[in-house]
């Protein structure tokens, strides 16, 4: 099985006043379709830029990064923002919603981005709000939500255009031990629904759902 | 235009209510205060023009240097320069005034305002090439002495008890009466008058020679500037002076309108002031609201807004506030105008305010650009950022 996500030999390198500081140090990995991986290691291993990479949120200084047949060293600002709508799903330790707009449109948003027609991006919205148990809280804003609802919000707009990856960065992280134990629940549910998770963390006991453990440090990865 | 991120606009703009309106605002004072400014100066300028019209433009008028207007202690003209003019072949006629402010006395009362004396006998073509009037009563005419035509603002409100047709009048000491009751004219100035015969008034005032100003009536096709260069030619021979002026009607609205130019100037630079005031709040209100939300633009550009969905949204949201501030602007300003035009007429200052769609069109568009140029720098700014960037802003 040749590899969905696929790093070689990649660097991230920060230039601070003729210093320069490499986040990431050269890593390579493999990461299949279907993988659950946790990318685990102390703050500042490199651990969420290796995310922000695979997400296409950032840009590597060297290396390359294929996600399935594209290089994205390759691509347009333009070509990157469509794989960030249409392939991949990301779910934040803040949440990262749109404060001003209710949750059904904060999850239907991907799809305004895709041209999609009003009435089907709040149908799926609908039923995915449904999903993960939202149905009563679809015309809050965030701020009339709790962490845990909004972490919700979050999954659905993560899940919305049927991404194949979905990355997601401490999502535990702001909330308390029970509601973030639901929220590994639910991920843990869509990768056996089939999708291919990458979860970052420094909390060793939330690996466990995982079936490949990445280890970081100081940039780069520990023994695999 | 995407109407999705018409609506992702109306949202935003609605969830930050005040600090919209307070941008809002903003533009409404500097769109309000160019257009009223515009408006009026504009309608001052009609208004002006309009008058002059209806005083004739076939109208040649001498006065001693440094005349500034009726009423003015000239020194210089006699009735011997009226002489010399009629001489002069193609006027229809030629009028002296003779103009002194005076005590005037009805009912127990005194008060002081402006008399005008034109020859008794010439009253009656004079106003009627004038446009002046009577609301009641009847005009001057040949061999009329004590008699008197009243200003409209001197006949309803000088005095305590309104004057009328056969009321006695008491001016400077010697007694008149009214024969007539003018028609308001529109300017505190005329409408303050009162006229009588020219010979009386040299009699009461002891002025048996003097002539404040002479208007000559010229023919109609008759050649004004000729006219005016051989007036200027005979008096001059005659007088073995210069110290007159004459001017003709289209010589003294250019003068206004070159007066008028400048307050116009002064009063667009100072909208202009405003606007830039205004424009500058706008710019940094804009500013701010689009640098707070870094963030929120690095979210939409990770579930997949294009650079160009970004600038859309924000350009979007600018622009609805320009556009909002600029008709409410507009209307204020337009009230403005109205409302100032309404406290002339009862200041006694006619002021005819003539709203004009392209000025209101020119504060409306004027909002809408700004909003948009305010709104486009820092939106571009943002886009070009990198998504990891944005959403590590706070």
């Amino acid at each position: 099985m040749s590899a969905l996500i696929k790093l070689q030999d990649v660097y991230k390198i920060y230039s601070l006043e003729d210093v320069e500081v490499p986040a990431i140090d050269g890593i390579s990995l493999e990461i299949n379709q279907g993988d659950f991986v946790a990318l685990i290691g102390p703050s500042g291993s490199g651990k969420s830029t290796v995310m922000n990479l695979i997400g296409c949120l950032d840009t590597a200084t060297k290396g390359t990064i294929h996600l399935g047949s594209h290089n994205i060293q390759h691509l347009s600002e333009s070509d990157l923002a469509q794989i960030r709508g249409k392939q991949i799903g990301f779910i934040f330790q803040t949440f990262n919603l749109i404060p001003s707009l209710h949750a059904l449109d904060n999850v239907a948003l991907p799809m305004l981005f895709q041209h999609i027609p009003k009435s089907a991006r709040n149908k799926k919205a609908k039923k995915l709000l449904e999903q993960v148990g939202l149905a009563d809280r679809m015309y809050h804003l965030p701020n009339q939500l709790s962490g845990g609802q909004r972490q919700r919000v979050a999954i659905a707009r993560a899940l919305i255009n049927d991404p194949e990856i979905i990355l997601a960065d401490e999502p535990t992280g702001n909330l308390d031990t029970k509601t973030g134990e639901e929220i590994m629940k639910l991920l843990s549910s869509f990768h056996r629904q089939g999708k291919t998770i990458i979860l970052v963390t420094h909390n060793p006991a939330l690996t466990k759902l995982a079936n490949k453990v990445i280890r970081m440090k100081d940039g780069q990865i520990m023994g695999g | 235009m995407n109407l999705d991120h018409v609506l992702i606009a109306v949202h935003s703009i609605r969830h930050r209510k005040l600090r919209s309106w307070l941008t809002v605002v903003g533009i409404i004072i500097g769109v309000a205060a160019i257009i009223s400014l515009i408006t009026v100066s504009r309608s001052l300028e009609s208004t002006i023009q309009q008058q002059f019209e209806q005083f004739g433009a076939n109208r040649i008028i001498i006065s001693a240097k440094g005349f500034q207007g009726p009423g003015t202690m000239s020194q210089g003209l006699t009735t011997e320069d009226v002489d010399t003019i009629q001489k002069i072949s193609g006027f229809k006629y030629v009028v002296p005034g003779l103009f002194r402010s005076a005590e005037v006395g009805f009912h127990g009362e005194t008060g002081f305002t402006l008399i005008g004396a034109l020859p008794a006998e010439q009253y009656r073509d004079f106003y009627a090439d004038t446009g002046i009037e009577l609301d009641r009563g009847k005009m001057i005419q040949e061999g009329d002495t004590h008699v008197a035509l009243i200003g409209s603002r001197v006949a309803a409100d000088m005095f305590g008890k309104e004057m009328g047709v056969g009321n006695k009048i008491i001016i400077n000491k010697v007694n008149f009466k009214i024969i007539g009751i003018m028609k308001e004219i529109g300017n505190d100035h005329d409408d303050n008058q009162i006229a009588i015969p020219l010979e009386t008034a040299r009699e009461i005032f002891n002025e048996p020679e003097r002539v404040d100003t002479i208007i000559a009536q010229v023919k109609s096709g008759a050649d004004i500037p000729s006219l005016q260069h051989k007036i200027e030619r005979e008096l001059e021979r005659k007088r073995g002076d210069t110290n007159f002026q004459v001017l003709t009607a289209t010589q003294i609205l250019e003068q206004i309108n070159q007066v008028l130019g400048v307050m116009q100037v002064v009063l667009v630079g100072i909208a202009a002031i405003s606007l830039l005031v205004g424009a500058i709040g706008i710019m940094n209100s804009m500013y701010t609201s689009v640098l707070e939300r870094t963030k929120e633009i690095g979210i939409m550009k990770a579930i997949g807004a294009r650079n160009s969905d970004i600038l859309q949204i924000f350009l979007m949201e600018s622009g609805l506030i320009g556009l909002v501030g600029g008709l409410l602007g507009s209307a204020l300003g337009t009230a403005g105008a109205l409302a100032l035009g309404s406290f002339s007429k009862g200041a006694g200052f006619l002021l005819l305010v003539k709203i004009e769609i392209s000025v209101l069109l020119f504060g409306l568009l004027f909002a809408l650009v700004l909003g948009l140029l305010s709104g486009i720098l820092p939106a571009y700014q943002a886009a070009k950022l990198k998504p990891v960037e944005a959403l590590r802003y706070e």
